[in-house]
């Protein structure tokens, strides 16, 4: 109903009062849960696994079972339970405040949506591996793309997808090519093209190619979308800070890494009296 | 292919020569150990300052301010804060980020979760703490320079969304389709407090050329405008404004965790459309 003032054109949010359109699916009370126009209790059920479920809701595609076994793998390289791992840390934090589970998992997965590591940089390396796959077939070569790229960064070898900190080299990326060998992939043009800037790499700078550079170089040959990508992988850390959480919790209150006044060291202002 | 070398790299990892540091370092806060127990402090000092005696002789606001800034605010600086904050206490009820405060109550979520469950909705990027900071950035940039050379840059860069509304600048733009009321007012209110306000004075002249256009001052410009005149860093923007707006978020969804779930919508079915 229109207000006897109303003079604006508010049609947009008049049809969606309370209303919900979805191009997910729902549940039809009495007649099933579905998604992208599967029946949830009886297509999906004990029929394909929880990870295919996952990129059917987040990306709208169903993928070949292979390829989600293949994204859970990458979920395992990415959940350690080790709290030094910052996101792992915020848990294990959680752990010795008594926080709930639910709690300190959450927070340690929010910890990870990071411009420095986790899921938000799968955001950067695929822009950064389909923008050199434009380049390299615009005709420059590996040693122009990769000088291009440093050239943002002070001729420095910082490129989304290559070296890690804390370690040089990536286990993680030879269990994953392990997997993908398994799983019967082939190295399409954007690994290739990934490999080589490696390769270029490691000549001129000694670093290599990162999880997040072989997971964006993988996935832009499977046709995936950054948001895409950055939506699967949202609770990607999630099984490592649990396992911190846990391993905290179920110890006495305020003893993990308890601080003594004096381990904090104070660079401020000298003592000073309110006037 | 992957190089000989590539394997080697991946096969052999190597620690870096990293040098992290022993100790967490703060300007902001010295705690004393007691004699007994080092673990236990005896006393506190807020950049120089006992806490005991911010708790005798200043307010809230100022401590607020000292936390933050380093230095006691001026007169002026807490009035302006305080006012602020009062005016950003509560988003309302209609706001997504109260909405899924209250969406925790009703659904019974323990009440802990209440507050940082709003907060994190109150991080996006559409009227919530997310448009904070680079909101800050444009009106650090710009309110020096004439503000209708701004606006014309923008009418000729800035492209409008197909539908929905245009924030044309960050913190600037269309509610619903057309000028969100109450920022306007208040900006021109707080302009008014001090000759000395230059950012909102220019968020002011900037909210009345994109009047015809239907968009004015949002409530994140408002914000983000008046941490700026506070010199606040950018980046603290964003926390500074889920900090002020965290009350409203607490109230809403404590007010609906004693309510049965029936007290709130639950979308009927025929209503509930999905799309092909």
């Amino acid at each position: 109903m229109l207000s006897k003032n109303k003079v604006v054109d508010t049609a947009l949010w008049d049809k969606n009062r309370n209303k919900i359109y979805s191009k997910k699916g729902g549940w039809i009370i009495g007649k099933g849960v579905f998604s992208h126009g599967y029946d949830m209790m009886n297509d999906l059920v004990g029929e394909v696994s929880y990870m295919q479920v996952m990129i059917l809701n987040a990306t709208g595609r169903m993928p070949e079972r292979r390829l989600a076994d293949w994204f859970e793998a990458v979920h395992i390289c990415l959940s350690w339970p080790d709290p030094r791992i910052w996101c792992n840390h915020i848990g294990a934090l959680g752990g010795t405040m008594q926080t709930s589970t639910v709690a300190a998992t959450v927070a340690g997965i929010l910890a990870n949506d990071s411009r420095s590591y986790g899921t938000r940089p799968i955001l950067e390396g695929i822009a950064f591996i389909k923008g050199a796959m434009v380049k390299f077939n615009q005709g420059l070569s590996v040693k122009e793309i990769v000088e291009i790229e440093c050239s943002k960064h002070g001729g420095k070898p910082y490129i989304m997808g290559y070296a890690r900190p804390i370690a040089k080299g990536d286990e993680r990326v030879l269990a994953l090519e392990k997997i993908a060998d398994k799983l019967g992939f082939s190295r399409g043009d954007h690994l290739r093209l990934a490999y080589d800037i490696e390769a270029y790499m490691l000549e001129k700078f000694d670093e290599g190619i990162n999880i997040n550079g072989y997971v964006a170089a993988f996935l832009s040959d499977c046709q995936f979308s950054s948001s895409e990508v950055y939506r699967v992988f949202s609770v990607v850390v999630n099984s490592g800070i649990t396992a911190c959480f846990a391993d905290v919790c179920d110890r006495p209150a305020d003893t993990f890494l308890p601080l003594r006044c004096d381990d904090v060291l104070y660079e401020g202002k000298t003592a000073r009296v309110l006037s | 292919m992957v190089s000989i070398m590539s394997v080697n790299k991946h096969q052999q990892v190597k620690k870096r020569d990293e040098v992290f540091s022993d100790k967490i370092s703060t300007r902001i806060w010295e705690e004393t150990a007691s004699d007994e127990n080092p673990y236990i402090a005896s006393s506190a000092r807020c950049h120089g300052y006992e806490i005991t005696d911010l708790v005798e002789k200043c307010s809230f606001i100022e401590t607020l301010y000292l936390l933050f800034r380093g230095e006691l605010p001026g007169k002026e600086e807490a009035f302006l804060l305080e006012k602020l904050m009062i005016f950003l206490i509560n988003p309302g009820p209609r706001h997504p980020a109260t909405r899924a405060a209250m969406n925790a109550g009703i659904g019974k979520t323990n009440p802990e979760h209440i507050l940082p469950i709003g907060l994190t909705i109150l991080g996006g990027a559409h009227l919530g703490a997310g448009e904070i900071e680079s909101s800050m950035r444009f009106l650090r940039k710009n309110f020096k320079k004439p503000v209708g050379n701004v606006m014309d840059m923008l009418l000729k860069e800035a492209v409008a969304p197909e539908e929905g509304d245009w924030h044309i600048a960050p913190g600037f733009g269309s509610r619903y389709g057309s000028i969100d009321v109450m920022p306007g007012e208040m900006a021109n209110g707080f302009a008014e407090l001090d000759a000395d306000r230059k950012i909102l004075k220019w968020g002011c002249e900037f909210a009345q050329l994109l009047a015809p256009h239907q968009m004015g001052w949002l409530m994140t410009g408002l914000a983000a405008a008046v941490f700026a005149e506070l010199g606040f860093q950018p980046r603290y923007g964003a926390g500074l404004f889920q900090l002020l707006s965290a009350p409203g978020l607490l109230a809403h969804g404590m007010e609906q965790s004693n309510k049965p779930m029936t007290a709130m919508p639950f979308v009927k079915d025929e209503d509930y459309v999905i799309e092909e």
